[in-house]
């Protein structure tokens, strides 16, 4: 009994001082001038499924929901960030040279048709996230179409 | 009391240090990598290398063998950094650079979608691309074959290159191996 108290005891204060280890914010609060939106033709209701859907993994600004505040759900967090956007930065889709550019409409394309994205541990949490079949077609013929009108220059 | 704070200490240090070291851990073991395997006399690789495990990856993908796959991405991806860019003409180096910052990531992804083979080929299709341009443009030393498979991707189509004049078709792979079409030959 007595050591199963040490041991509650012992993982209370690991989880308290967890919390003092917070992960810098993704949080940049402006849209980039090499934001998607301001490199190629976005219509309104791609860019707003782009931003409910991608952008807390995809730019540089997440809307962190209040559970991120607590570790080690936060690491999780700033994990998928951090990777995400390795991958595919929304924020700075115009830097990217246009082979990239192309590469990326493709494998968004992929992606959304495989329902490998957004994240289902994503969608989980955020429902409003998940893509219907109508959001999907609105995305996909997008890319495509934005990849084909982007020339390679060569 | 102070054991109780060791221990506090080492499990914090151990969760917050694994967090995020994924991109370090993979610098250092590129370098011990290339260490031990880089060949004693010449300093990078050539488009020959890069058309070798180009194909690697393209004759795993027929045969349905993601592992394989996964192997050849990793080489590719190994070869592309290492390329030598020293006897290249300027414009060259600017087209290379091109597409060595897409091929070099889908070369990646290969490697580590040993199981998702189907995510292999989506990312094979983009990456046959960026090696046709890069042949077009530097040569390929040896002759290859620009196929076209009309029916993948939705009837979408994709193309791959080949150093056979027959069809191997690393997009259905056994399911339709003789499907497309040569659709130029490049020597
Ligand atoms: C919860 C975070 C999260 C959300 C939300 C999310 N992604 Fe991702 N995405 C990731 C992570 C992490 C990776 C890289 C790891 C991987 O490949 O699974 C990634 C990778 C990608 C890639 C590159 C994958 C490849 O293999 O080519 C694309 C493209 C992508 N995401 C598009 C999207 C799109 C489009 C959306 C919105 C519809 C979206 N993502 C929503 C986290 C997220």
């Amino acid at each position: 009994m007595r050591r199963a108290k040490k041991i509650g005891l012992l993982l209370l204060v690991i989880f308290i001082a967890i919390q003092f280890l917070q992960p810098a914010r993704n949080k940049s609060g402006q849209v980039m001038p090499t934001d998607i939106s301001r490199t190629v033709p976005v219509s309104p209701a791609v860019s707003a499924l782009l931003k409910t859907g991608c952008y807390d993994c995809h730019s540089n600004n997440t809307n962190y929901p209040w559970y991120a505040t607590v570790q080690p759900i936060g690491w999780i967090v700033n994990g998928h960030i951090q990777k995400g956007k390795a991958e595919l930065n929304f924020s700075e889709f115009g830097s990217y040279t246009i082979r990239r550019q192309k590469s990326k409409l493709k494998s968004i394309a992929n992606q959304v048709n495989d329902n490998s994205m957004p994240l289902a541990s994503y969608t989980f949490i955020h429902k409003n996230a998940k893509l219907s079949k109508e959001d999907k077609a609105l995305i996909i013929d997008w890319a495509t179409q934005t990849n084909e009108a982007i020339s390679t220059k060569q | 009391m102070k054991n109780t704070f060791m221990c506090m200490a080492i499990v914090a240090i151990a969760l917050s240090a694994c967090n995020n070291n994924t991109t370090e851990e993979k610098k250092t073991n590129d370098t011990t990598n290339s260490a031990a395997t880089a060949a004693p006399v010449t300093g990078g690789s050539s488009v020959k290398d890069i058309v070798e495990h180009y194909l690697h990856i393209k004759n795993a993908l027929t045969k349905d063998d993601g592992k394989e796959a996964a192997n050849g991405g990793k080489a590719l991806a190994d070869v592309f950094a290492k390329f030598d860019q020293s006897s290249l003409t300027a414009e060259q180096k600017k087209t290379f650079t091109d597409i060595q910052a897409d091929a070099k990531e889908h070369a990646e992804h290969i490697s580590v979608n040993a199981e998702k083979i189907a995510h292999q080929r989506e990312h094979f299709a983009t990456l046959s691309k960026d090696v046709y341009d890069l042949v077009k443009t530097l040569g390929g030393g040896q002759t290859l074959y620009n196929d076209f498979c009309p029916m993948y991707n939705n009837n979408k189509g994709a193309t791959w290159l080949s150093e056979t004049k027959d069809i191997k078709n690393p997009y259905l792979g056994k399911t339709m191996p003789t499907c497309g079409t040569v659709k130029e030959t490049i020597q």
